[in-house]
């Protein structure tokens, strides 16, 4: 891909203790992509996620985003994390808030947005997200379908320049993994550029520019979700892609 | 869902009130045992309107009449009496328990919630939380009350701008007391809550670019001051019951009245009996109010099948 890869990241590598997460992983996405990393558990994906907003901290290597070095010190880590939203497999709803008060949160207090403007900002996110009639919700109220679309709404209202999906679907029952699906689908005809983890593989197939296979924090093969579904390279991803189709 | 249950308004709460007998009872014993305090107080405030400071609200002599026109408690006529006669002493007494209870217990708690911040979040403040805690747990209250006031004198040093609000500067020692080591005991009850909040709460904070400050303040502690109101609430009782160890720094509270009428009357089991009796009523209010303020901070949806 082209040396201006809107994000780009190359040979990072993690430890936790003598434990290496990530070896040497690289990929780069265009503005308006939707990236999808796919591996066993364990292989590292959600970690590299991470890396990408700092939830994480990468020991080595460099990760680029609109031009900006993320790794260095110097970076504002709350500053790159208002242009980077993140949602999380168990939703991390704040518990003592509202639908409206989740998602209204971070304009209030990170940019410093008024109360009606946040709340204003929170109403038209969660209406995006199908949610109009459950803005006084509690979190403990809502279905963890609903829930968990209102965290992409609450990542959404920080208009982020990028999107970290951490397994979005794997904590929902199946019954509920369709609304998330359709939400996100939703965000991808907008043109927002998305890295996401999943094990939703019709889901990657049918939105991925490109997928990503990690396995032990390595990247064993990436490509277009055409090539690398239909004619993966390395045995490897094969094996992957045959032990999760059976599960299905 | 369980906000719309909620009662909002007083009528609603007295329909929706269960009306067993002993909640009647419950209900009749404090407005009475409250009616009678807030009179007294507000009698000695406005000097005497009422009735004449130091005087019973009610004569003994009508009371022990009353008593001894009904068979059965005409034996304890003169002991009714006597009762009576203590209440202008009591009530004197129970508003300085009343006063160094509230405010040590909130000052307590301002200081009490860095130190569970501190203690689950910091590093090197966290051994400075510790050993705090340590300390103030590990002594013998009656012991650090002696320090302040006996080893430091400090009742000598009362700023003037505070000086003489109470009958007696010692008092502002006794706050201090309690203040310094209910903090110690409130924070182990909020910091247990803090633990229990799920680390995905910050994880999800800082991910919206809040700091860690910020997460903790508009994140955890919200729902962990909730989390930690009923633990907490046995530092409330505890606190109105240890603040009884005043009166021996010679703080007039309520024990310490108590305990002087005795041995003036030698009348000790009728005195401390009363006595009891009224420790019990502050303690019921106390925790009865904590369940109302439990219910009505709860998070609609969390806890939900939790009855009372």
């Amino acid at each position: 891909m082209s040396d201006d890869a809107f994000l780009r990241v190359s040979e990072v590598s993690k430890w936790y203790g003598d434990e290496q997460v990530l070896d040497g992983v690289s990929f780069e996405m265009d503005r308006g992509d939707v990236t999808v990393l796919i591996g066993p558990s364990g292989s590292g994906k959600s970690t590299m996620l991470r890396c990408v907003n700092r939830l994480a901290e990468a020991q080595e290597g460099s990760i680029t985003l609109d031009g900006e070095e993320v790794l260095s010190p110097d970076t504002d880590v709350d500053e790159l994390r208002r242009d980077v939203g993140m949602v999380f497999q168990s939703f991390n709803l704040f518990a003592h808030l509202t639908a409206t008060g989740n998602v209204a949160l971070g304009p209030r207090r990170v940019l410093g947005l008024s109360e009606e403007e946040a709340r204003d900002r929170a109403a038209a996110q969660l209406e995006r997200v199908g949610l109009a009639d459950q803005l006084d919700s509690y979190p403990a109220e809502l279905s963890g379908g609903q829930q968990q679309r209102v965290g992409i709404a609450r990542a959404l209202a920080m208009e982020p320049k990028l999107m970290l999906f951490d397994e979005p679907t794997s904590a929902l029952d199946p019954e509920l993994i369709g609304e998330v699906l359709e939400v996100m689908r939703a965000l991808v005809d907008e043109g927002m550029t998305m890295l996401v983890v999943t094990h939703e593989m019709s889901f990657a197939r049918a939105v991925a520019d490109e997928v990503v296979f990690l396995d032990d924090g390595r990247v064993v093969e990436r490509g277009p979700p055409e090539q690398l579904f239909e004619r993966p390279e390395k045995e490897r991803t094969g094996r992957f892609l045959e032990r999760i189709a059976s599960h299905d | 869902m369980a906000g719309a249950t909620r009662p909002r308004t007083v009528g609603e709460r007295v329909a929706d009130a269960d009306p067993s007998a002993g909640r009647i009872l419950l209900v009749a014993a404090g407005a009475l045992f409250w009616g009678w305090l807030l009179v007294s107080w507000v009698n000695r405030w406005l000097g005497g309107a009422i009735a004449p400071v130091g005087e019973p609200l009610v004569a003994p002599e009508t009371v022990e009449g009353a008593f001894a026109a009904v068979p059965g408690l005409a034996a304890v006529a003169a002991d009714a009496a006597f009762v009576v006669e203590l209440t202008p002493v009591l009530a004197q007494g129970t508003w300085l328990t009343v006063v160094i209870t509230g405010v040590s217990l909130v000052c307590g708690f301002f200081i009490a919630v860095p130190l569970a911040v501190a203690r689950v979040y910091g590093r090197f403040s966290a051994w400075l939380s510790l050993g705090y805690t340590e300390l103030l747990r590990g002594t013998p209250l009656l012991a650090q009350l002696f320090v302040l006031y006996y080893g430091l004198n400090l009742a000598a040093s009362v700023p003037a701008a505070v000086s003489g609000v109470f009958p007696r500067d010692v008092v502002w020692v006794a706050i201090l007391g309690f203040t310094l080591n209910g903090a110690a005991y409130q924070a182990e009850y909020i910091r247990g809550a803090v633990e229990s909040v799920d680390d995905g709460q910050i994880t999800a904070g800082r991910a919206i670019g809040l700091s860690k400050l910020e997460s903790i303040y508009y994140v955890v502690l919200p729902q962990a001051l909730r989390y930690a109101i009923p633990s907490w609430t046995n530092e409330f009782v505890y606190l109105i019951k240890y603040s009884s160890l005043a009166g021996f720094i010679t703080v007039p509270e309520l024990y310490y009245r108590a305990d002087q009428v005795a041995t003036e009357t030698f009348r000790y089991t009728a005195v401390f009996l009363v006595l009891g009796a009224m420790y019990l009523a502050l303690v019921l209010t106390a925790s009865k109010f904590m369940e109302r303020v439990d219910d009505r901070v709860a998070i609609p949806g969390l806890g939900v099948d939790r009855e009372r």
